[in-house]
């Protein structure tokens, strides 16, 4: 039941997929439209580029670094009213600060700092395949050594390292600005995802359908670099391949869609739908430390955890069937254990279980087993 | 077979699906009968539906779906009559339905007492256990300004932050000298009442309720407390506790043995043939025995469970596990697990204190083993905590291992050496 007054109503409607949230989409798409066709004619239509003046107006390089303060503010201001909201969740606290400063520093200031520099535009925060360009030969050669280090270095060795010991969560819900955007300025929406298993069915299609897209294009690129030239039917190929991923996934995927989306569909929806990079650290975690454990036999079924879920993990089936698990699609958030009123559920970077000397079952459930 | 249930809480649920986990619907056709809903939800999430953390359907453990996956079948209606002879039960439709085995998991309903002025009021008294409860909690909102609660247990506290959460001028009014004293002790019980005035109600101690006024439409205006007090309320919650649902089962053709709840022995079998009773609802000890009643979402669910296995021919002896039980006031989480409250008198407290911020442990012990824990303000693994009661640990072995059974979250845990103890023999 909502609260009482207009700003109860409007909370509610907001948050509730009512007509406001729904103006609220069209506003962010039609943002997104003119943000990427801005300056463009569509269809003999004139798109009229708004953001380039207010960039020139604040001094900024392009329209681009003006989405990025925007972007970066979004995420201060979410990540201010996070922390207030969770001040008494000490994981909370330190995991959104990370994430405010790490889109402060590594995905706004230091690329812009470097192009100030000379230097070409890099992105500490963002590794291949999320941005497969790391992974272009034509880029690489044109990179100073040590972003190349980085950008090979770190996504072949340092990230499925870093996911065996805690799980992708140490990027999806710690780093990547894609999933700060959704845990501060999304925080309103995030009960919005899909829980049912029809759209985990439609999940695990959809998202390794998109990493097997990057890998086989990541592949074509490299490979139409080295005998492009002997095979020019081929290099065309490769590059119209990679002009339609950057479109379908990089542009409207993960920016149009996955943002817009926030008020009607939840926060979540290109991370958990598509994102090849959240793929690979999925897969990773499966088999890495990370898990969530659940207390036995303490779960009253009361939903909190899976309502606030925004991967759309049912949550409450697993603790209600008093089971310990680690799903693909789970970024860390750690917002279930957060909201669970009995402390059922926690956040774990262990192999297994303490050692029990006596097993519980052996002693309590032994009187009571038919 | 056919296994009627009556009551789809989450006794009768999960007695439905761990018999379906072992016949498929060719060998048990199962029927679940329930009035107040159409689907199992949780009613312990109730109050985040009142508070819109949750919407309604988010209050349904169990997709839809899985009703027809797993070929279970629902009426939604009231059973009315019961003739175990010939093994029907008749609904309030007018419909009867032959069962080859029947439980009855009817829940419980609120206790009542009668208060002066009861009988003249219409609207505004509220309970809150039912998903009618919810429907009327949200209709009475709209129009209230001060509330009045009563009764210091878990559903009281529920309902007073659910009124605050909606603006509303709370009053809880408890009859014992601090809050809860049938679980904490006078300490813990002082931390939880800084807590709930600190969120802005006004709590009562030492009180009794002995009036409630209404004005001419019926409608609650106020009530009267034994020391004269006037309180102007619109809304009375009134959670005193709960009571076996078994009203109707006095008046039915073959009524089974009734105590104060539907009487079972420990394999869920009631007097009357292939008839079996489990959750709230479920009275449960053999002749002699002191009857054991659990009110407890984690008990029914066991419970449920147990009675399925019994219906379905298996030697079947409840005993129930080491009391456990972990709650949330306000802000504050709390895990009890053993025996902490009515402790034989020579047992001996250890009541450890955080500095600065409301966090306490109290462990109670003897010569010989731990006995129980109770435990505010931050996660304990109780399945560890219940295995040092079953295994007659030592104080001087718990005390070395305490920080095993932390359950907070990362960076959140406590350092349990910054505590103040305090050592006495209850």
């Amino acid at each position: 039941m909502r609260q009482k007054g207009s700003l109860g109503w409007l909370k509610h409607d907001l948050t509730h997929r009512g007509p406001t949230a729904w103006l609220l989409t069209l506003g962010l798409f039609a943002f997104y439209f003119i943000l990427y066709y801005g300056g463009r004619t569509l269809a003999g239509v004139p798109i009229p580029d708004l953001f380039t003046p207010i960039a020139q107006a604040l001094h900024l390089p392009s329209k681009w670094t003006f989405y990025g303060l925007l972007y970066t503010l979004a995420i201060a201001i979410g990540g201010a009213y996070v922390i207030y909201k969770y001040r008494h969740n000490r994981y909370q606290v330190i995991r959104t600060s990370v994430v405010i400063f790490v889109q402060a520093t590594l995905a706004f200031s230091v690329p812009w700092i470097l192009t100030i520099f000379e230097q070409p535009e890099y992105y500490f925060s963002y590794l291949w395949p999320l941005k497969m360009e790391y992974f272009y030969p034509s880029t690489i050669l044109s990179m100073p050594l040590p972003f190349i280090l980085f950008s090979l270095l770190g996504s072949l060795i340092m990230v499925p390292l870093l996911g065996i010991f805690f799980g992708k969560r140490w990027y999806c819900s710690w780093v990547c600005g894609c999933g700060g955007l959704a845990n501060t300025a999304g925080e309103p929406f995030r009960h919005l995802s899909n829980k049912s298993s029809k759209a985990w069915a439609f999940e695990k299609w959809s998202i390794h359908i998109t990493l097997f897209l990057a890998l086989l294009t990541t592949a074509l690129v490299i490979a139409s670099w080295g005998v492009g030239e002997n095979y020019p039917v081929f290099a065309e190929q490769a590059a119209s391949l990679r002009s339609l991923y950057g479109f379908v996934v990089a542009t409207l995927l993960s920016g149009i869609i996955g943002v817009a989306l926030y008020p009607v569909g939840g926060t979540r929806v290109w991370c958990r739908y598509f994102c090849p990079m959240a793929a690979i650290l999925g897969l990773v975690q499966k088999f890495g430390r990370y898990r969530i454990r659940v207390k036995d036999n303490m779960c009253i079924s009361c939903g909190m955890c899976s309502t606030y879920c925004e991967m759309g993990i049912d949550v409450r089936a697993y603790a209600q069937r008093n089971q310990d698990f680690v799903r693909a699609s789970c970024v860390g958030c750690g917002i279930c254990a957060e909201v669970c009123p009995r402390g059922v559920l926690r956040l774990e970077n262990r192999w297994r279980r303490d050692p029990q000397e006596l097993s519980m079952d052996a002693l309590l459930n032994e009187t009571y087993r038919g | 077979m056919h296994v009627v249930i009556v009551g789809n809480g989450v006794a009768g649920t999960e007695a439905a699906l761990a018999i379906r986990r072992r016949l498929s619907p060719q060998d048990a056709r199962i029927t679940l009968i329930s009035e107040e809903h159409p689907y199992f939800f949780s009613r312990t999430a109730l109050m985040y539906a009142y508070m819109e953390k949750m919407q309604r359907r988010d209050l349904e453990p169990y997709e839809r779906e899985m009703y027809r996956r797993q070929k279970i079948e629902r009426i939604q209606n009231r059973v009315v009559d019961l003739d175990a002879d010939a093994h029907t039960i008749t609904l309030r439709s007018g419909a009867t339905l032959s069962y080859d085995r029947l439980l009855l998991a009817v829940g419980a309903r609120p206790r009542m007492v009668p208060f002066e002025g009861l009988e003249k009021v219409k609207d505004g008294l509220v309970h809150f256990v039912s998903m009618q409860d919810l429907d009327h909690c949200e209709r009475l909102t709209w129009s209230t300004e001060e509330a009045v609660v009563l009764g210091g247990g878990l559903i009281g506290v529920e309902l007073a932050e659910s009124f605050v959460h909606h603006g509303l001028k709370v009053s809880f009014v408890v009859r014992e000298p601090y809050f809860w004293p049938a679980a904490l002790a006078a300490e813990e019980g002082e931390i939880i009442g800084e807590e709930i005035r600190r969120h802005g109600i006004e709590l009562i101690v030492d009180q009794e309720l002995k009036t409630i006024e209404s004005d001419e439409a019926g409608r609650v205006s106020g009530v009267g407390l034994s020391d004269g007090h006037h309180l102007p309320a619109q809304m009375l919650g009134v959670a005193i506790g709960v009571v076996p649902n078994v009203d109707w089962l006095r008046e039915v053709k073959s009524s089974p043995e009734l105590g104060r709840g539907i009487r079972v022995d420990r394999s869920f079998r009631t007097s009357l043939p292939d008839v079996f009773a489990a959750g709230d609802c479920a009275e449960i000890g053999a002749d002699g025995e002191v009857p054991l009643l659990e009110t407890i979402w984690y008990s029914a669910k066991l419970q449920g469970q147990r009675a399925a296995g019994a219906i379905l021919g298996d030697e079947v002896s409840y005993t129930p596990p080491i009391f456990y039980n972990s709650s949330k006031f306000f802000g504050i989480e709390y895990t009890t697990v053993g025996e902490c409250v009515g402790v034989p008198s020579g047992t001996r407290s250890l009541y450890r204190r955080h500095e600065s911020r409301p966090i306490t442990q109290r462990i109670l012990f003897d010569e010989a083993q731990v006995r129980g824990f109770s435990m505010l303000g931050s996660r304990w693994d109780h399945t560890l905590l219940q295995q040092w009661v079953a295994e007659r640990r030592p104080l001087s072995y718990v005390r070395e291992h305490l920080h095993r059974a932390q359950f907070d979250v990362e960076f959140g845990r406590v350092d349990l050496s910054k505590f103040q103890e305090e050592e006495r023999t209850l």
